[in-house]
């Protein structure tokens, strides 16, 4: 179905993607403006979870295969930055390079175990992986042990005024880094490798037949991702200054995969969705529970159950996401009329 | 066709965020330039961020509840000049990020005046490097961990530290040693992180030896990880071994020690030593008799302690059915400090005069410790000492010869020094003057 | 000596209870082929009902029995109303082969939050119904205790039982015949359904027993918020995968394994490695022997 309505859709050239990118860009910008420091900060979150949710789209929905493990990743992204800018005083675009670099050297490591595993076992590998990897850095001193490393990227400079606040600087950062990101990951997806993936996603046998290295496929899929994900590292690190252990818990895994089903894996069109869910669900919930007076255990869980329970229809009804939800139902209504 | 839905959608999605940010939003604060944040005139309200829920939580989920019944009783007995005070507890689940978030909730949008006993070392850390409450004048009053980075007036200028570090304890410690069990062949369990790290280095500087050592990962302990401990404690022959780690760690210790028969002189560090949430976690109490434990408040079960009297009933009727521990107890005393530092403050306190009140008068602050609160305008250290004592067959600790002997010392490389202070008596009613 | 037979035992029983979770996994997945990441839920939640039968009756193994069964009809009842929809809606389509997974991890994430909104806060207490002070020979005490021989007779007891029911029984059959190919085996007259649901049910028992075990072979306190039942599953996935995922023989077989070797590197390396072990001992098994202990070869690509 996908191909087929590909055929007969017009791409749009580079240069107006790109145009559209820097709208948006100024809409972020005009947004940034009008809100205030807590929704200025959560604008933040919302775009390291659009480039992790992103990482994990790349992987899942590209390529098939499912990482519970992608909150490591983060975090080797995460201590990549702050070590590069505590030991070496790397200035901050090239912190972000570095953790984007260090993840996805650790992606390719665990592509090149992944490429012999599948389903249940990689699921289990990376599980055990998000487990074990945050309790290294209790094992060196340099990794700052549980209360963790600072990650300073600085005050807003002076030239944008006294009333800037540090928040809305954080906001800027993520967010030119997320287009960037994005814009660099449909690319990606456009070019021969995104063909490859799509290819191997809907019939592993027929691309082998038709030439396609799987194998190679699979571990390019896995670093790019994981680059991804070392980036959406060092956004979270930015945003809440430090790196630790418990920064990057089994939690964060889970939230990226469930905002990544919510967002829909097949495409990278509805990743504002999951992302905007996970920041956004916990603090309607908590107000509309606060309001109904019920107490703080109610207001940290109902999420929860909230988020699962979305989880599972998701996958149960939608389990190609809205996006693509419409979509095909818009190409049937087409073809019918 | 598809290309221009994609584009669509992701403008919806845009949108979608745009709506969701302001839809939630604040209502439009009632600011009159005369109050402070978080003060009007009828209300103070302050905020925490601790775990409630999740592996860290068992315990200290009790502080919130404590700090309350305190405040309750404060304001039931008129408030504090005329206002009541109010506490927003929200939940981060041990999670820096978790914390990060809901403090700038507490700060952005709940608005309160200050954040009071905020727990966890690098929950504190985030919070301070992103938040940075320091910049914003947002007081931090009595963060709740051993770390003893946070008693830094000047990277920290709004944070008060008010536990005894880590360091500190460790080298008390160590001084009760070599003064008690001198010659004895000595094993140390430790958490094999920040908190376990910081003791070692206490007890290195007092030049204590270990026959052998056993460092678990937080979140191992366990009774079949225990097992383990035991058994190399006992390969090395340790006549005296030192728990230094969590409730659970010091439960799942000594419960598989009594299960293996195995009974050498135990010290608990104070963080895993409170009797009440060792029993709690099914270890009988008897287990727990003879072992030596560390404290710089009274005793829990000491109810000829005015302030524990006090604090008992005020809670037993807050909260019914739930034990007085020394969660209750710590959250309680800061509860008390903070009510001291608000009335210190002024008729109308603002954030800039509650931190000079604490700067000038918080050494003068009454509380529960055996110690005083050595705030000043160059320190934000505040209990720097411990007493020792031994639990009794029932499992409550007891100071030594019915007398508690207060040692204290700083978390560099000071000496140790009995201290001769004497509490003063508590305010009438236990309502600050 | 007494240090190594020592560290031996503790492996043991540590291995005895991871054996049950992978008992639990392998089951579940020999009937449906879905790994349940929601079993360390579930099992939690039949130890609280174990808890609450203890209020009303005085005996563990009463409990125990009551436990196993409201663990078999809830995990009865997901695969009825969620698994039985889920292959039907999802067999096709870009996240088929993974969709099982991810809807049991939101089942685990809504399971933690109910019981925690039930039972959250304190800590609750099943008093061991064995004595769990070690056997002494000398003056030394060894680490098995009356509790622990207990543990290890039940573990064995379920494996003779469970590989009684899938060997010598049709059911056996049928499990293997509805995983494989659940149209053929439905041509072939098996009551795929049926099969499916017994499989999860039986699983759902066996997650009970780890349950309540892990707790009596401690102390006895558990919580809502027990690190222990999160490494339970992970614990329990990595022996599954040593022992082959298919075999339950290989299912014990991997958990004493793990349970031992976990033990010797925390005595003898050190005892920091807690989270790190069975890691790396997992990608060893993956990289080294990728079909399992058991397991047939080629039979990994699943």
């Amino acid at each position: 179905m996908r191909k087929s309505s590909k055929k007969h859709s017009t791409q749009l050239s580079n240069k107006v993607r790109l145009l559209i990118f820097i709208v948006l860009g100024f809409l972020i910008y005009l947004l940034s403006n009008n809100v205030d420091e807590l929704r200025v900060y959560q604008g933040a979150q919302v775009a390291f979870y659009v480039v992790g949710i992103a990482s994990i789209i790349l992987l899942t929905g590209y390529s098939g295969q499912v990482s519970l493990g992608q909150g490591a990743l983060l975090g080797v992204g995460g201590y990549a930055a702050a070590l590069s800018h505590l030991n070496w005083k790397l200035p901050i675009p090239l912190t972000f390079a570095v953790a984007i670099l260090a993840a996805a050297g650790a992606g390719a490591l665990l592509g090149i175990a992944a490429a012999r595993l599948s389903g249940p076992y990689l699921a289990g590998a990376t599980l055990a992986l998000a487990v074990g990897l945050p309790s290294i850095a209790n094992q060196f001193t340099a990794l700052g042990g549980e209360q963790g490393l600072f990650f300073d990227v600085g005050f807003p400079p002076e030239s944008l005024g006294e009333e800037f606040t540090q928040y809305k600087w954080f906001f800027w950062i993520a967010s030119l880094a997320t287009l960037i990101a994005i814009f660099w990951l449909q690319n990606v997806m456009r070019s021969r490798y995104g063909r490859t993936w799509k290819a191997i996603r809907g019939s592993e046998v027929a691309a082998e037949l038709a030439g396609v290295n799987i194998a190679r496929a699979k571990v390019l899929a896995f670093t790019l991702s994981a680059g991804l994900a070392g980036l959406a590292g060092a956004l979270l690190a930015m945003t809440i200054g430090t790196v630790s252990p418990s920064a990057f818990p089994l939690a964060l895994s889970f939230s990226l995969l469930t905002g990544a089903v919510l967002s829909g894996v097949t495409t990278l069109g509805g990743v504002m969705i999951g992302a905007v869910t996970l920041v956004a669900l916990p603090e309607i919930v908590g107000t509309i529970v606060n309001r109904a007076g019920a107490s703080e255990a109610v207001a940290t869980n109902l999420p929860h159950i909230v988020m699962g329970t979305l989880l599972i229809l998701t996958v149960v009804f939608v389990p190609n996401g809205p996006v693509e939800q419409m979509r095909s139902r818009r190409v049937k209504k087409e073809k019918s009329l | 066709m598809k290309s221009f839905n994609r584009r669509k959608l992701i403008t919806a999605s845009a949108m979608l965020a745009v709506t969701a940010m302001t839809v939630a939003a604040v209502p439009a604060n009632a600011f009159s330039p005369k109050s402070e944040v978080g003060v009007t005139s009828k209300e103070i309200k302050l905020g925490v961020t601790l775990p409630m829920t999740g592996a860290a939580s068992p315990g200290y989920n009790k502080v919130p509840a404590a700090m309350k019944a305190y405040f309750d009783y404060v304001n039931a007995n008129g408030g504090v000049n005329g206002r009541k005070i109010t506490l927003v507890v929200k939940d981060d689940q041990y999670v820096p990020t978790q914390a990060v978030a809901k403090t700038n909730e507490l700060i952005l949008k709940d608005k309160v005046f200050a954040l009071v006993s905020p727990l966890g070392t690098a929950n504190n850390k985030a919070v301070a490097a992103s938040v940075n409450p320091g910049k914003r004048g947002v007081p931090v009053l009595f963060v709740n961990t051993g770390f003893s980075g946070f008693a830094d007036s000047k990277k920290y200028p709004t944070t008060y530290a008010l536990l005894p570090s880590y360091v500190m304890e460790a080298k008390i410690m160590a001084e009760y040693i070599k003064d008690n069990f001198a010659g004895k062949s000595i094993g140390l369990v430790y958490q094999d992180d920040d908190f376990g790290s910081d003791a070692l280095a206490g007890f290195k500087s007092a030049g204590i030896k270990f026959a052998t050592t056993v460092g678990y990962a937080s979140g191992s302990q366990s009774a079949s990880t225990a097992a383990g401990w035991v058994t190399k404690l006992k390969a090395a022959n340790c006549d005296v071994v030192i728990l230094f780690g969590v409730s659970s760690a010091t439960a799942a210790g000594l419960g598989t020690a009594a299960a293996l028969k195995y009974a050498p002189q135990w010290i608990l560090g104070s963080v895993g030593g409170d009797a009440t949430t060792i029993k709690a976690s099914g270890v009988p109490a008897g287990v727990l008799y003879n072992a030596v434990g560390a404290s710089f408040l009274p005793a829990t079960t000491d109810t000829s302690d005015e302030y524990v009297a006090l604090f008992q009933s005020i809670y037993s009727k807050a909260v019914p059915g739930s034990a007085f521990d020394n969660n209750v107890l710590v959250g309680m005393n800061s509860a008390f400090v903070t009510v001291q530092a608000i009335q210190a403050a002024g008729k109308n306190p603002t954030r800039k005069s509650l931190l000079a009140a604490i700067d000038s008068k918080g050494s003068t602050f009454a509380s529960a410790a055996l110690i005083p609160l050595n705030y000043s305008k160059t320190s934000h250290v505040g209990y720097n000492g411990y007493w020792f004592g031994k639990y009794s067959p029932t499992g409550d600790l007891k100071p030594d010869g019915g007398k508690y002997t207060v040692y204290t010392t700083d978390s560099g490389s000071g000496a140790v020094v009995k201290s001769t202070y004497k509490r003063p008596a508590m305010p009438a009613k236990g309502l600050p003057n | 000596m007494f240090q190594l037979i020592n560290t031996l035992l503790i492996g043991i029983t540590s291995g005895a209870i991871y054996a049950l979770m992978a008992l639990s996994i392998v089951l579940v997945w020999r009937s449906t082929r879905v790994i349940n990441f929601a079993q360390a839920g579930q099992a939690l939640t039949s130890t609280f009902i174990g808890f609450q039968t203890l209020k009303y009756v005085d005996s563990f193994w009463i409990a125990l029995l009551v436990a196993m069964i409201g663990g078999a009809i809830i995990s009865a009842l997901i695969e009825i109303s969620l698994m039985r929809v889920l292959l039907k809606h999802s067999s096709s389509g870009a996240i088929a082969g993974v969709a099982p997974i991810i809807a049991t991890l939101g089942l685990l994430e809504v399971i933690q939050a109910v019981i925690t909104l039930i039972w959250g806060g304190a800590d609750s207490i099943i008093t061991p119904p064995l004595s769990n002070t070690g056997f002494t020979i000398g003056t030394n005490t060894l680490v098995f205790s009356p509790m622990k021989l207990a543990i290890i007779g039940i573990v064995a007891a379920l494996l003779i039982l469970l590989s009684l029911i899938v060997q010598k029984t049709s059911i056996g059959l049928s499990l293997r015949a509805a995983a494989f190919s659940p149209e053929l085996a439905r041509l072939a007259g098996v009551r795929v359904d049926a099969v499916r649901t017994m499989g999860w049910a039986l699983s759902g028992a066996t997650g009970a027993v780890a349950g309540l075990l892990l707790v009596a072979n401690g102390n006895g306190s558990f919580s809502t918020a027990s690190i222990e039942f999160s490494l339970l599953l992970i614990s329990g996935f990595i022996a599954a995968v040593i022992g082959g995922l298919e075999s339950l023989l290989g299912a014990v077989i991997g958990g004493l394994a793990l349970g031992i070797i976990t033990a010797f590197v925390l005595m003898y390396i050190s005892d920091s490695l807690f989270f790190i072990a069975p890691f790396v001992i997992l990608l060893l098994v993956l990289f080294i022997r990728p079909q399992g202990i058991l397991g047939k070869k080629g039979g990994r690509r699943a």
